[in-house]
């Protein structure tokens, strides 16, 4: 019985992109949050601007990859006839949407006096065109005849999979940007979300095990296409909690600053380190896209 | 507007993969393709009696198929540059090569396998029901190819009315999924057989 790793081996870049654009996009929606909020110091909002380039870049480095699958990407623009109409277009579309108003925003940061309510708003913009732009890919397999994609597994797992991303993501991008909150709060809660979302991610592994991997039609099943399932979740959730530990031990450390006092504000954690945390979660969220695409079967005769 | 439709008799088909060589010829694919499959279903199982003797309930049967042409194609739904459509007149379904962008939903949608990406050329390739022919006023080349006239071909309305059969036998989907216009008869061994993994016997040639 043939499993579905060519399957998922050929469609690597939308692994990929499935892996990074939802989590880049959530960590940029979390980092925007200050900045809607207001009251900041000229100087923090400077470095959060920056900073933010950093999920931003990690959403482009997805949506690049995702672009690179395609045959003909001449005739990209086409994609734009089906909005509205097929999954994939309302997915394109609303990346789009969110890089527009991701990159205008982050271009104006380096105005020499940048109006900060023109910022908001299109920080804002951000984050509503994230949010639509993750549901629209949770939603682009969306398909009635693939069997084992067209379930609420489907977008459940998009969406608790970018939870899970977005916010160890931000800690790297808010490290980055020394943003400090009062006693490390912003940073210790996106470790609690986190840890809620992979909470979330393995009940709907669980659900997605028992409910789809049965499924089959004439020429394949569900469990013969990812034969090693429960070995996958299980090496995802090694990586996930290993990425959150490996923030937990320094977030959860008093603060100290550099000159030995204490700052309970600070983030307690290097750029370096929370990038490695982040890698590893990043790499768990990527072995289960990757067992996704290796679940691909339809109603009828392929697989 | 007049729907084109596929008939196919598997009381007749001895599988011998004319239609698809024949398709393969006259459209000059490489060994990578085919838009015509020919699937060999195969079951059953023998069992050992009281009396030491065997009995035996094993089937094998062949179901010819290309594109179904269906009247709601999963692949024109979920296209998303509209290269996947159905032709007005004929309600063939064909890709629009200068406008299909190689993204693959289409053969990912498709229950019965019949788009496929050609990376070579950069878009979706499938059986288009030999829509030149039949302008010409012929059949679809596989039609004609045919020794044992398994195939035939015309508008779906006629060929329910010539011919007794279903829309749908193992290893086919449901047809409520996209309501594909083919008419199938069924041999006795169809009409026992159940959609379940190892149906089809020859995945590795027809994937």
């Amino acid at each position: 019985m043939s499993t579905g790793f060519a399957t998922a081996f050929s469609e690597i870049t939308l692994v990929l992109f499935t892996t990074l654009a939802p989590s880049g996009a959530v960590a940029y929606a979390l980092m925007s949050l200050p900045i809607i909020r207001g009251r900041l110091s000229d100087d923090a909002h400077r470095r959060i601007d920056k900073a933010l380039c950093i999920p931003l870049i990690v959403s482009l480095v997805g949506l690049v990859a995702s672009a690179t699958h395609l045959g003909n990407p001449a005739n990209a623009l086409y994609v734009f006839m089906g909005v509205g109409r097929s999954p994939l277009s309302n997915e394109v579309f609303s990346a789009v949407i969110f890089l527009a108003f991701s990159g205008v925003y982050w271009l104006y940061s380096f105005a020499v006096k940048p109006r900060w309510l023109l910022q908001r708003l299109l920080a804002a913009g951000a984050c509503a065109s994230a949010i639509a732009c993750i549901t629209a890919i949770a939603f682009a397999y969306s398909a009635s005849t693939i069997v084992t994609w067209d379930t609420p597994f489907s977008p459940l797992s998009l969406w608790t999979n970018a939870l899970l991303g977005g916010p160890v993501l931000a800690i790297v991008g808010l490290r980055a940007a020394r943003w400090k909150s009062r006693g490390n709060r912003f940073g210790r809660l996106m470790l609690v979300l986190a840890v809620v979302a992979l909470a979330a991610c393995l009940v709907v592994y669980a659900l997605q095990g028992v409910i789809v991997l049965p499924a089959e039609n004439a020429v394949a099943s569900a469990g013969d296409l990812v034969p090693h399932y429960a070995l996958l979740v299980c090496v995802f959730a090694t990586f996930a909690a290993a990425g959150i530990a490996v923030d937990a031990l320094s977030l959860f450390r008093p603060s100290v600053s550099r000159e030995g006092k204490a700052s309970p504000d600070e983030m307690t954690i290097s750029v370096s380190r929370a990038s490695v945390a982040a890698l590893l979660v990043l790499a768990g969220i990527f072995v289960m896209r990757f067992s996704f695409y290796m679940m691909h079967m339809t109603v009828g005769i392929s697989f | 507007m007049t729907q084109y439709g596929f008939y196919f008799d598997s009381t007749r088909c001895t599988g011998c993969r004319t239609c698809e060589i024949a398709c393969k010829d006259y459209k000059d694919l490489g060994v990578d393709f085919a838009y015509r499959h020919v699937y060999d279903c195969e079951g059953g199982d023998w069992q050992m009696q009281s009396d030491g003797t065997y009995t035996q309930d094993c089937f094998v049967y062949h179901v010819s198929l290309g594109c179904q042409h269906c009247d709601d194609p999963a692949c024109v739904k979920v296209c998303p540059t509209t290269a996947m459509h159905k032709d007005a007149s004929t309600g063939l379904v064909s890709v629009d090569e200068h406008k299909c962008i190689g993204c693959g939903y289409c053969h990912m949608a498709c229950p019965y396998n019949a788009p496929k990406v050609d990376r070579e050329k950069g878009h979706s390739v499938k059986c288009n029901g030999c829509a030149e022919r039949v302008a010409e006023g012929k059949n679809p080349i596989c039609v004609d190819a045919c020794p044992l006239r398994a195939l035939d071909f015309g508008s779906i309305e006629d060929i329910r009315k010539k011919y007794d059969g279903v829309d749908s036998v193992p290893p086919l989907p449901d047809a409520s999924y996209t309501h594909p216009n083919i008419v199938v008869k069924k041999c006795p061994a169809a009409a026992r057989a159940k959609n379940v993994a190892g149906l089809v016997a020859n995945p590795l040639e027809v994937m």
